[in-house]
């Protein structure tokens, strides 16, 4: 996988694999609250907005290498979970869902209305300085792939160090039934902030890499629904609450967007990805809520032998852990 | 200035029927299967849809095509609570939320590949026609759906007060365990509670041709509105959602007259805030399963 770029030159090869990591880095942050905590966000598009916007700010008003932008934009998305998590988490379940679209959807708005500030609707391009790596700009696609996949890394790293430590353990906890958790002395409020702090900071750092990408930004591309909705979707298709769950949601689902795009010819048929998308969802809601993950490790153990456990439900890898018997 | 805020209030109000009817179906169906239904925007798409193409190929006034738009959506509602629903009862959060929500981008996505995104309008004689009351201009076809939608949300109260199967909607609502004890069929109650929710949409629908364009994602203006009015209303509470959904399409109207006209979602979106910040657990907050 690291010495791909070296054998394949297709630009639309390695675009695709590119937004694979991509999708499957914001779907593993997504992951973090949504399926270990079950807290089903539909507005991590905030997040990936806030971490575009900053680093774009900070590039275009002041000459700031993304790098650090990229970081800034990872903190203002953190900072900014702390007041919209206060509001949201206020709500359970689907009504939770619902708010955060709103606060996803406020932001746009809002910067829509900062005309001045942030070009408002109409957005800017990202100046091309050419292949300068300290400004985060290369001249080829293989240096984005790299980032992308370092990204994805990183996201894996922070989701096996959350599930492996206390916090991973109180997340499940609080994901199966909040009353009990907190009647086992989980302080679930604390415990819900401090996930959706760390997955608003994973979602800004995707949305600087994603305008660094595309050189492009607006407030409809920044805080575009899309994004809220393909987070969930590639861990929910792949296996919520699991680690690899959204990099298999994302390998599945990309590059097959991908491909029907390219078949079809772009924007003649625009609505056909989110179509694909949704029938997608619905089958694997009604055959195998528990995603496509459980079902190619239980293949894989048919054809390896019977030693390994049979594939087991969301966060099933924690559950047995979770001191919540009594 | 009074005028001027009357007006506003006046239209508010009239547009506030729709919200109310879209309401009243996301919390008849949330009171009952206790789903939260995200694509009920999208039915009342389907509904302007067919009202749409009645007016077009067989010049059918669109107030007259009510009478096919609530069955075939009642109908639709019968399959959807059958084949849909009824698979990810007591599952969970996860598999509710997304199915529904994947059944509305789909819904959205094929009418947008059927229909492309053109605004599709219906011109009929009283589109343009207003009453006058005073100093105040009421807009024709928005005064005949807001009396259709306040009759048809008697009616509906009507039936769960007086009927059997309404009553035996109400104790589902009230305690599903102890109202099948007590000999009520639930897969009868839930399809129709669902059938009756799609109807309310569907008409909705029909009664916004006259004067609302259609397109693939109008569902979406109405449904964040139903949202946000079912939370002020409480939810499952069909009076709640009638009274919070008038709310909405006044504040919404104040919010266009006084703060912008791009500003209704805004507006929308504050008191969503606001709800949740000052009462959460008057509304909803308190009370999880």
């Amino acid at each position: 996988m690291v010495a791909l770029p070296l054998a394949v030159s297709n630009a639309f090869a390695l675009d695709i694999c590119i937004r694979v990591f991509l999708f499957a880095f914001i779907g593993a942050a997504w992951n973090l609250l949504g399926g270990y905590a079950q807290q089903l966000s539909l507005g991590h598009a905030a997040y990936f907005g806030l971490g575009a916007y900053t680093s774009t700010l900070l590039l275009i008003r002041a000459g700031i290498s993304p790098w650090i932008g990229m970081i800034a934009g990872g903190v203002v998305a953190a900072l900014a979970s702390l007041p919209i998590g206060a509001l949201c988490f206020r709500l359970r379940g689907p009504y939770f869902a619902i708010a955060t679209i709103g606060t996803a959807q406020a932001l746009m708005l809002l910067f829509l209305k900062f005309r001045d500030f942030a070009w408002g609707a109409v957005g800017t391009t990202i100046p091309n300085l050419g292949n300068s790596p300290l400004m985060m700009q290369f001249a080829g696609k293989a240096a984005y792939y790299y980032l992308a996949l370092g990204l994805l890394a990183a996201g894996l790293a922070v989701t096996y160090w959350v599930e492996r430590s206390w916090l991973g353990y109180y997340l499940v906890a609080v994901g199966e039934d909040q009353h009990a958790a907190e009647a086992v002395g989980v302080n679930v409020p604390r415990i819900k902030r401090d996930i959706y702090l760390v997955s608003a900071f994973l979602t800004g750092l995707a949305g600087t890499f994603y305008v660094q990408y595309i050189y492009f930004i607006d407030p409809n591309t920044a805080f575009s629904f899309n994004v809220s909705v393909e987070a969930a979707l590639v861990s929910i298709v792949g296996g919520i609450g699991t680690p690899w769950g959204p990099v298999l949601g994302s390998a599945l689902l990309e590059p097959a967007s991908a491909l029907l795009q390219s078949w079809l010819g772009g924007g003649a048929h625009a609505g056909v990805q989110l179509a694909l998308y949704s029938v997608i969802l619905i089958a694997v809601i009604l055959w195998r809520p528990t995603g496509l993950l459980g079902a190619v490790t239980e293949v894989y153990a048919r054809i390896i032998g019977p030693a390994r456990p049979p594939a087991s439900p969301a966060g099933g890898a924690l559950r047995k852990g979770v001191p919540l018997d009594g | 200035m009074t005028a001027v805020v009357a007006q506003a209030v006046v239209n508010g109000l009239l547009i506030g029927g729709i919200y109310a009817l879209v309401s009243i179906g996301v919390t008849l169906i949330f009171g009952v299967v206790k789903i939260v239904n995200f694509a009920q925007g999208e039915f009342v798409m389907i509904g302007m849809y067919i009202s749409y193409w009645l007016a077009t190929l067989i010049r059918l006034d669109p107030l007259a095509s009510l009478a096919v738009s609530m069955p075939a959506l009642f109908v639709c509602g019968v399959f959807f609570q059958k084949f849909l629903l009824r698979r990810v009862l007591g599952l969970g959060d996860m598999p509710q939320i997304f199915l529904t929500f994947a059944i509305s981008l789909l819904l959205m996505n094929v009418a947008l590949l059927l229909f492309t995104a053109d605004y599709r309008t219906v011109q009929t004689g009283y589109t343009f026609a207003s009453l006058r009351l005073g100093p105040l201009y009421l807009s024709v076809p928005r005064v005949i759906a807001f009396a259709v939608a306040m009759l048809l949300s008697a009616a509906l109260e009507i039936f769960l007060r007086t009927t059997d199967l309404g009553k035996a909607m109400r104790a589902a609502a009230q305690n599903r365990d102890v109202a099948m004890l007590m000999g009520v069929n639930p897969d009868r109650v839930f399809s129709v509670a669902v059938g009756l929710a799609l109807a309310l949409a569907g008409a909705a629908g029909s009664l916004l041709m006259p004067f609302y364009p259609a397109y693939p994602t109008v569902g979406q203006q109405f449904v964040l509105f139903a949202f946000v009015a079912v939370v002020l209303g409480t939810l499952g509470n069909v009076r709640g959602a009638l009274i919070a959904g008038l709310m909405m399409g006044m504040a919404e109207s104040l919010g266009v007259q006084f703060v912008g006209a791009d500003s209704g979602l805004i507006v929308v979106f504050a008191m969503l805030l606001v709800t949740l910040a000052v009462r959460p657990g008057g509304l909803y907050g308190g009370q999880t399963r």
